[in-house]
């Protein structure tokens, strides 16, 4: 049986390594964490000619290997360590056509690192509108590497790229152009004190905060034949070698790279000029936003309807079908109720995820990000802190990792203390129940109020996350400074494949991840709303019928009475009441006050939570929206939901810190449990008092 | 019996519900430190 070739998949950002890597896998891909860090690791398997197999790790963007982030940490870390067991035996390095000079300077750093590199010139069906043209082979011979010119989106040049690697033994290891030439002296001291090593993974050492095998900074330091230069020396060193580097990738590209600007067919620029105007650029940004709320709700509702109307035929089937008893029970009404209250969702999730990764693919995002910078600095974020807020409308937590990148501690500090306003993909099914039971179905301007509600508290969020970034700038007294930087890539049409992967991905995490802690807690609260301690529990029976003897009460009445004193003298009721003194002043009752204790799991959990309590003892084949719509507010009458405590609730659920692993997640990035606790204390507070005011002004 | 067994199977259902949870929640897995983190011994 032959070996399996590891492969490294570096790149740029933005060079569409990602593209290639799932031109590489299809769906034989995995996505993971590196062991005891938050840094993505993907991996798939590549079949390549004559049943090779290959594992391919896709490392995270990088422009070069003097690491300034965890993410390029990660890269340096498995090129430098031969003892990895993904170490790899040959580094594919993907660059962008448009932007060869500046994606070269990372490949002649592998280079030096004496590791097989083939380099990929992807995007190449953008030559032509570009008037570029590459002489391959002088390129090859300069570079003294392999290149496979490919066009992901046209699927051209993949199936020479796996010749290459299935042949990369055949690939040259010597260096492009030799670093140690900018202090001869110094290195050549370095080499002498450390013969068998490397050269250039001791200048890398030396200069980065990581190690490799047995050596490692300290060591180097301490050998007394070699003396290290000071930091500020090391740093004067680097740019030489920087210069050096672009020196060379210079003289290479002005005899293999030909760029006709009369051969252009640009309209990059003009599409930038529009859509990041002052004006324009927040128009079309809000008028994209709407669109996209508009069809969420509008593409939904009939697979919605759908599985909806499934969950409520099977619950009704088990119950029909298997022997009655309390395991039955379990799955009709806990089980299959609480999955019914998360699968419901898929559609409307997969939709938003859908708009998010067409806006990512075609590059508009980064225009976004640019965009906001002018408003970011006005309250204090970084323009960094867009990349947070915006992937906190997917999930929190890896929103606060995303921070990471935030140079100054007092930006990345507020933006992790701001980032759960954002409305994640959590509260989504929470916002759809309540606005569907309270928000009516009409239209304005052709846009569905409905649609309309659920922008606005995309844009309450946001715009809570913003002025709380203000409030915390003005208060936290801690100095100092930051720059930002994006890349702005190629206008491009979304990848098919891509977008399809990206939305496969979140909505298979949201419904696996969330669907086993939603299933977990439906079996808990299922068997605490179903038993119960004491005479009133257990005598419900004997208790309702004397009760209601002289009311001559038919059967369905009865077996209704009996399963409401059941379940209001359950576990589940005694801890509800317990809490409802706190929680009418919103206008909620217990069942209300038990979803929001249970949410602080997960928020989803809220609608699975009423799924599984509305429906023990009730027989009746039905929806959850029915079901909710039906509940009656047992202390001031009608409707339970009803305006005023559909927009407390709302409102409730777009203020309040309604997540335990966020909290984990922001002790963990803060290194104190200081944050956190602050965090839960006034997000919960704020949640409260505007979900009170709200209530008391409405009902 | 057929609410004995139908009573014990809630019973393990609702173990297996705990445990899952107690796992997600409170039991913390050993990972293996790689060079990343401040404390991970690398530098």
């Amino acid at each position: 049986m032959s070996k399996q070739i590891n492969i490294a998949l570096i790149g740029n950002p933005n060079t569409g390594k990602t593209s290639v890597f799932n031109a590489l896998t299809g769906l034989n891909q995995k996505v993971g964490n590196y062991p005891g860090i938050t840094v993505e690791k993907k991996e798939g398997i590549c079949k390549l000619p004559r049943g090779v197999k290959a594992h391919i790790i896709d490392l995270p963007g990088t422009y070069s290997l003097n690491a300034s982030s965890l993410d390029e940490n990660v890269v340096i870390e498995l090129l430098l360590n031969k003892n990895d067991k993904d170490f790899p035996d040959v580094a594919v390095v993907v660059s962008d056509v448009e932007n060869l000079k500046r994606n070269l300077l990372l490949f002649t750093q592998i280079k030096d690192l004496e590791i097989p590199a083939i380099l990929v010139i992807n995007m190449a069906d953008r030559m032509k509108y570009k008037g570029i043209s590459l002489d391959i082979d002088f390129l090859e011979q300069e570079l003294k590497t392999k290149i496979a010119v490919v066009s992901t989106r046209k699927k051209e040049g993949i199936d020479n790229l796996k010749h290459l690697i299935s042949n990369y033994k055949d690939i040259s290891t010597a260096p492009c152009l030799n670093a140690s030439e900018i202090d001869k002296d110094y290195f050549d001291k370095l080499r002498k004190a450390f013969p068998n090593q490397l050269l250039y993974k001791l200048w890398l050492v030396i200069t980065q905060d990581v190690n490799f095998g047995k050596t490692d900074r300290n060591e180097i330091e301490a050998i007394a034949s070699f003396k290290t230069k000071s930091k500020s020396d090391l740093k004067r060193l680097q740019q030489k070698e920087t210069i050096k580097r672009y020196q060379f990738i210079n003289n290479t590209l002005k005899k293999g790279q030909t760029i006709d600007v009369s051969q252009a067919k640009d309209l990059r620029t003009k599409f930038d000029r529009i859509l990041t105007h002052k004006v324009w650029g927040y128009l079309i940004f809000f008028l994209i936003l709407l669109t996209i709320f508009q069809a969420i709700y509008d593409w939904s509702t009939v697979p919605m309807d759908f599985i909806d109307g499934v969950f409520a035929n099977l619950s009704d089937w088990v119950k029909n079908t298997l022997p009655a008893g309390a395991f039955t029970n379990l799955l009709a009404e806990g089980i299959i109720s609480g999955l019914g209250g998360i699968v419901i969702f898929i559609p409307q999730i997969a939709f938003l995820f859908l708009f998010i990764a067409i806006l990512e693919e075609s590059g508009y995002m980064s225009r976004v990000v640019f965009l906001m910078d002018r408003i970011m600095r006005r309250f204090g974020l970084s323009g960094k802190s867009i990349v947070p807020l915006i992937s906190g409308t997917a999930c929190a937590i890896p929103a606060i990792m995303a921070t990471r990148n935030i140079e100054s501690w007092k930006e990345r500090l507020i933006t992790i203390l701001v980032t759960p306003f954002t409305t994640c993909s959590a509260r989504l099914p929470v916002y759809l129940i309540i606005i569907a039971l309270v928000i009516p179905e009409g239209r304005f301007l052709g846009l569905s109020y409905q649609a309309l509600t659920l922008m606005l508290l995309y844009l309450l969020g946001f715009g809570t996350a913003v002025v709380s970034a203000y409030i915390l700038n003005k208060i936290l007294k801690i100095k100092s400074k930051t720059f930002f930087v994006v890349e702005m890539p190629n206008y491009k049409l979304p990848l098919f494949k891509n977008v399809a992967l990206t939305v496969l991905e979140k909505t298979k995490s949201f419904v696996f991840g969330a669907g086993k802690i939603i299933l977990a807690i439906s079996i808990i609260l299922w068997f605490l709303a179903s038993y119960g301690p004491g005479e009133q529990f257990n005598n419900a029976e004997n208790i309702v019928k004397t009760e209601f003897a002289s009311q001559n009460l038919d059967q369905e009445e009865l077996n209704q009475k009996i399963a409401s004193h059941k379940l209001e003298h359950s576990f589940i009721g005694i801890a509800g009441h317990a809490i409802e003194p706190v929680i009418r002043p919103l206008g909620y009752d217990w069942k209300i006050g038990i979803a929001i204790v249970s949410s602080f799991a997960a928020r989803e959990v809220f609608v699975g939570t009423l799924a599984t309590i509305y429906s023990v003892g009730n027989d009746d084949e039905d929806t959850i929206k029915n079901r909710m719509a039906g509940e009656v507010n047992p202390i001031l009458g009608g409707p339970l939901f009803n305006f005023a405590s559909g927009i407390s609730l709302l409102l409730f659920y777009a203020f309040a810190m309604q997540c335990m692993s966020t909290l984990a997640i922001v002790k963990k990035e803060t290194n104190s449990w200081k944050w956190p606790i602050l965090q839960l204390v006034i997000m919960t507070a704020i949640a409260y008092i505007t979900a009170l005011i709200a209530f008391q002004f409405l009902k | 019996m057929n609410t004995v067994i139908q009573n014990i199977l809630v019973f393990i259902t609702l173990g297996f519900a705990l445990w899952f949870l107690w796992k997600k929640y409170f039991f913390k897995k050993k990972t293996k430190k790689a060079c990343g983190t401040d404390d991970c011994g690398c530098h």
